[in-house]
């Protein structure tokens, strides 16, 4: 076996499809497939873009026998701006065939070579296998908490599918659904650390990012010890306008304070959220002293449409304290952060800074699943 | 088998695949131990590396499919060294 890793081209499609029939033979779910396409339907690499994605194959001979996403973006880390790498969706045929068990590491070697300063998100928990490989390779790890605030407390009971697995847990969440004791436990508990409405902030929709955004990222980046470019020419090609994206300006008088990216989705059988309607807060940008308005904002904003269920994963300390003191409650996060060696030395003392870190939905995958 | 190297190998793959150190031999490899995974493919390699302080490429550890192939390529790589 003597594997190369290399960018993908057409010429390995039917590589990848070989490789992709595999995998399904194995038992792996198409979500874990690699794309039929060399090409990146979100993010693609184009001319002054400085926010793309590159595909890269682990081939052996003909065959495909692994593959990677790398997506780059412009960071603030270590004081300056410099470009980081993502690294996803890696799959490996180790994972339905143990001949091919070292090709995970090879692949993830090859990439921290080119690129040292990567990080990981996601991933599903701390004992899923990339995590454990990252751990095991001196990476830093931490959660990303989850945030959530129930707007229907009878639909919420009805519907979430971790509160519903057994038998007791249904006829206990329908019976609270009913008799409204669901609704008062949780409206008290959403109230505890709730505080007055800030009254003189004011929201604008606005369906595309311009200089007032650039002026925010340039006046607060460096308020983050890690954070990826949120200047208006990347925002622009995160969400663009003919995509679902609800994006609000949040203004105080004649100053912009901040802005927030939503989605308001109708869920259809969702192995979480069942056929409730999410509303979610996929990215932000303020000071961090102006997150408490911008959460307000987006959180009453999407009250008004008259979501189910608000959800927000956020890495940030004051951005976090922000979500509780809007009624937001904390739940278990699946959603890891994993930084490689040279981004962890970067920060300094990653256990004493992490909750200093910027992620949010938006980054990573984006808002996808939601 | 027999060899100081071979014999450091062993201690090492046997802690790390949880095995008893007599069930490892040449051609123990991840086809016929069950917890060997890529995880634990990154753990002996880890390990190995640790203890001979060495550091493979991303293109050796592909060769490195069982006993006796880490012998082979650490060996290799001790004499370089």
């Amino acid at each position: 076996m003597a594997i190369a890793i290399q960018p993908y081209t057409e010429q390995w499609i039917p590589a990848v499809k070989a490789f992709n029939q595999r995998l399904a033979a194995g038992g792996i779910a198409p979500e874990f497939h690699f794309p039929e396409s060399h090409i990146p339907s979100w993010l693609p690499k184009l001319e002054g873009r400085r926010i793309y994605q590159e595909f890269y194959l682990a081939t052996d001979s003909d065959a495909v026998r692994g593959a990677y996403i790398l997506k780059f973006q412009d960071f603030f880390v270590g004081g300056k701006i410099q470009p980081v790498a993502y690294y996803h969706l890696p799959i490996s045929e180790g994972i339905v065939n143990k001949m091919y068990s070292s090709i995970g590491v090879h692949m993830l070697r090859s990439a921290i070579k080119a690129q040292p300063m990567l990080y990981c998100l996601g991933m599903g928990g701390v004992d899923r296998p990339l995590p454990r490989m990252l751990k095991a390779m001196g990476w830093s790890l931490s959660g990303v908490p989850f945030f959530f605030k129930v707007n229907n407390t009878p639909r919420f009971l009805r519907h979430m599918a971790p509160l519903r697995e057994s038998a007791l847990n249904r006829r206990v969440c329908d019976l609270a659904a009913v008799s409204g004791a669901g609704a008062i436990a949780i409206n008290l508990l959403q109230r505890i650390h709730s505080k007055r409405k800030d009254r003189s902030v004011t929201v604008e929709s606005v369906s595309s990012f311009g200089e007032w955004a650039d002026v925010l990222w340039r006046e607060y980046h460096s308020h983050y010890k890690l954070v990826g470019t949120r200047d208006a020419a990347n925002l622009k090609v995160l969400y663009p306008p003919d995509k679902n994206f609800l994006v609000i300006k949040v203004s105080r008088g004649a100053e912009v304070l901040g802005w927030a990216v939503m989605l308001d989705t109708q869920m259809q059988n969702n192995k979480y959220f069942g056929n409730l309607r999410v509303g979610s807060i996929a990215d932000c940008m303020a000071s961090p002293d102006n997150a408490q308005a911008v959460i307000q904002a987006a959180s009453q904003f999407l009250q008004e449409r008259g979501v189910d269920l608000m959800v927000c994963n956020q890495s940030h300390a004051a951005w976090s304290a922000a979500l509780k003191s809007n009624g937001f409650l904390q739940g278990p996060s699946n959603f890891i952060f994993a930084g490689s060696k040279a981004l962890g030395e970067l920060l300094a003392s990653f256990e004493r800074n992490k909750d200093q870190i910027y992620f949010m939905r938006g980054d990573g995958d984006g808002p996808v699943n939601l | 088998m027999t060899s100081p190297v071979f014999e450091r190998v062993r201690v090492i793959a046997a802690d790390v695949l949880k095995l008893p150190a007599s069930q490892i031999t040449a051609q123990t490899s991840p086809e016929n131990v069950e917890g060997w995974d890529s995880v634990q493919h990154l753990n002996l390699i880890l390990a190995l590396e640790q203890d001979f302080s060495v550091q493979f490429e991303p293109e050796e550890i592909d060769q490195m499919s069982s006993v006796e192939r880490i012998l082979t390529v650490l060996q290799s790589k001790l004499n370089q060294n």
